[in-house]
């Protein structure tokens, strides 16, 4: 009798903070289902070998990268993109504004060390990928579902729609409470609360982590499927209807507020905005 | 000359060590960064007020660290004093920092170097030998992840917490959920000190294997913890010499002026220096010069400690046991600071931002983090981060240069050496993403 091998997997980290890999740690599932080839955070193994499931953080900051990319990417016969580093470069964008972007050029050289691209790149710039999981970082949950099979895994739509708050057709706040907001309500909706939460239009799977104990959701999940195949300017709209809808902020107030840096982990994700000039991700490649 | 390059695994981040031999003589060791994250220039032109989202990304290990140093740094610079109860819901989100950082580095990072495995993911349940192998993987992870829910209950999210704010935290805790996961501390308490029992014992059997404990040699020890107990969300930086003494205490601000800080030109991180010595950060400085844990099993071990080792101690692999002292530390105060009741509202009081200049300093699992901020106009105008790890460079190279002596020999390099080498490292457990910011 020969017993089936459970699917072997390994984890590349390019450039990124390792959250990402933390949260993998904390869905101790995956031990007895998979057998983990590759991880450098946890194992001593300093090549990818040959695996089923290749799961990939971090963006693509360095030549060092770009070559451990193109060479782990031979051996794996699925691709994940995990976390928004990977996918779009994440908070790594604030980098890429031209006025950083030359500091970094002018100050980062090293003799023998690995060189820093111009910007730093998602991993699809280079290379095929078969499933990209966004999240910043992507919840032990959404990791099962992504090693599992995106198909069996239920979420809703929108972070929004797992919020769970309750929206007020009477409360609509004049202005953005901006960060000093003082005590928040845990049962009504945030916006009504004058917060900036863009979880309406954010792709669901996190179980409104953030928005139920009481943090305006800053989008690390990116474009639910009704945007994702569209453009910036189509989110940034979406997102303006809702405020008017349910508020009397002024859209400039909003407008202004939606380009912010913190924002930055969701509006990179939309590659006319990142600059990439990728055609957008199709949705069914998305958890 | 030959040079000699050694990848590390099992680190937080990217990084090498290279040593350099010419004729059986050592000539250099050098711990490599080899990344650059680059925060420091990311952040500028940043609204100052959206820091604490932002720098948590800095490192995912000690994300916590970061978001409440942003957090105490805009308070400095406000000239805002956050309610007791807030201060108290950031002591326990940096427990569980340090719980999810001390379980990672013992049990996922050093543990296999005890245990001569790749990972403590390869040891099959037919391999393990005794008992206290059993199900190791899964144990450490339970222990570790107490310390990443400890985070999402007192800070919102689980990686990035999200809670701080300036002028305190943006809520309570929850009666019942705080009263659950009390039990959920206490019933794993026992775990954890089986655990750091077993690490315990396994690593006196190395004294041995190594020789001696690796770099032995005094050296100056900083933390930023108190005096008689620990706190990690600290105010004094102090320095205590080789012999034992505290020499020093200052404020963060005033960090150019007691300690060198110099970048090099071989590694993406710099490093820093206190009158020209070596330093030393992280679990065993905090050991060093904290009198006493203050709470009952914690001390216990701490007696131990002392009692094997004397005081102060400095063999380096006791770094690695100190963080046992404080993972059965942190799950046990957790536990106990719980049964407070952290539900009422006096959780942030009002303020009015304002431009000018903060330090926001606590202590993080690796030792004193800083974050350093100028605001103009309500944007980042400057942004310093002054990372615990860049303290222990030049203590992790000198180690490193004990372990090279000890396996090269005229032109026979043992290769023990390289076992050695990431022992050396981990004892340390430097953080690359942190160091390169
Ligand atoms: S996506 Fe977020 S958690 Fe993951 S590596 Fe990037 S910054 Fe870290
Ligand atoms: S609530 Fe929003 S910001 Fe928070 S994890 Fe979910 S998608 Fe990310």
């Amino acid at each position: 009798m020969t017993l089936k091998q459970p699917p072997r997997f390994a984890v590349l980290q390019l450039s990124g903070c390792a959250g990402c890999e933390v949260s993998l740690l904390n869905a101790s599932e995956w031990i007895d289902q998979f057998d983990l080839a590759f991880m450098p955070l946890v194992t001593s193994a300093y090549d990818v070998p040959e695996v089923d499931v290749l799961l990939i953080s971090g963006g693509v900051r360095s030549d060092e990268d770009l070559h451990n990319l193109r060479q782990a990417v031979k051996r794996a016969k699925k691709i994940v993109a995990v976390g928004t580093c990977a996918i779009s470069g994440g908070v790594a964008n604030l980098g890429n504004r031209d006025e950083v972007r030359r500091l970094f050029m002018s100050q980062t050289e090293r003799h023998d060390l690995p060189r820093l691209l111009p910007k730093s790149q998602p991993v699809d710039s280079f290379v095929e990928v078969d499933l990209f999981l966004p999240g910043c970082p992507p919840t032990p949950e959404l990791f099962m579902g992504a090693l599992l099979g995106p198909e069996d895994f239920v979420a809703s739509k929108t972070v929004c729609q797992e919020c769970g708050r309750k929206k007020l057709k009477d409360m609509k706040p004049a202005h953005l409470t901006g960060s000093r907001g003082g005590e928040v309500d845990p049962e009504i909706c945030l916006i009504n609360q004058g917060y900036l939460c863009v979880g309406s239009s954010t792709r669901g799977g996190c179980r409104a982590l953030c928005t139920r104990p009481g943090h305006p959701c800053v989008g690390c999940r990116g474009p639910s499927d009704l945007l994702i195949e569209k453009d910036s300017q189509a989110w940034l709209e979406s997102i303006q209807r809702v405020f008017a809808a349910m508020t009397d902020i002024p859209a400039e107030e909003i407008h202004e507020a939606l380009l912010s840096p913190q924002l930055s982990l969701f509006l990179f994700q939309f590659s006319d905005y990142a600059g990439t000039g990728q055609p957008p991700r199709p949705k069914e490649k998305v958890l | 000359m030959t040079t000699l390059t050694f990848p590390l695994s099992r680190i937080e981040g990217h990084a090498r060590v290279e040593i350099e031999v010419r004729e059986g003589q050592v000539i250099s060791t050098r711990f490599q960064a080899m990344e650059k994250r680059g925060f420091n220039l990311m952040v500028q032109g940043v609204p100052a007020e959206q820091m604490p989202v932002i720098v948590p990304r800095i490192c995912g290990v000690c994300s916590t660290a970061h978001h409440v140093a942003a957090v105490k740094a805009l308070e400095d610079a406000y000239g805002v004093e956050p309610p007791p109860l807030a201060n108290q819901i950031r002591e326990l989100l940096l427990l569980g920092q340090l719980i999810q950082n001390q379980a990672t580095s013992l049990f996922v990072f050093t543990m296999p170097d005890r245990l001569g495995v790749q990972s403590i993911f390869h040891i099959t349940d037919e391999e393990a030998d005794t008992a206290a192998q059993f199900n190791i993987a899964k144990r450490a992870l339970m222990v570790r992840q107490l310390g990443t829910d400890l985070i999402t209950l007192a800070g919102g999210q689980f990686i990035h917490p999200v809670k701080a704010v300036v002028g305190g935290v943006s809520g309570g805790i929850d009666a019942e959920k705080a009263d659950a996961f009390r039990k959920r501390l206490r019933a794993a308490l026992p775990v954890a000190c089986e655990l750091v029992d077993y690490y315990w014992e396994i690593s006196l059997h190395m004294k041995d294997r190594i020789g001696t404990w690796g770099d032995d040699q005094p050296a100056y020890y900083i933390s930023s913890t108190e005096r008689d107990n620990p706190r990690y969300n600290s105010s004094i930086i102090r320095v205590m010499t080789p012999a034992g003494e505290c020499c020093r205490e200052f404020t963060a601000d005033a960090f150019r002026k007691e300690l060198i800080f110099e970048e090099t030109d071989y590694s993406y991180a710099g490093r820093t220096s206190y009158q020209g010595g070596v330093i030393r950060a992280n679990s065993l400085a905090r050991a060093n010069m904290t009198r006493r844990m203050g709470i009952r099993r914690a001390d216990a071990y701490m007696r131990r400690l002392r009692s094997e080792f004397g005081h102060p101690a400095h063999p380096i692999l006791l770094f690695d046991l100190c963080r046992g002292i404080e993972l059965v530390y942190a799950i046990e105060l957790a536990s106990q600071l719980l049964e407070d009741d952290y539900s009422h509202n006096e959780v942030d009081i009002p303020y009015t931002p304002r431009d000018g200049e903060g330090w926001g300093l606590v202590e993080a699992p690796r030792g004193p983090l800083i974050h350093h901020y100028v605001i103009e106009k309500g944007n980042i105008a400057m942004g310093e981060f002054i990372i615990p790890t860049v303290h222990n460079m030049l203590a992790i190279e000198r180690a490193l240069r004990v372990a090279a002596e000890r396996y090269i020999h005229d032109d026979q390099v043992n290769l023990e050496l390289e076992q050695a080498v990431g022992r050396v490292v981990r004892a340390f457990d430097p953080c690359i993403a942190c160091a390169t910011h």
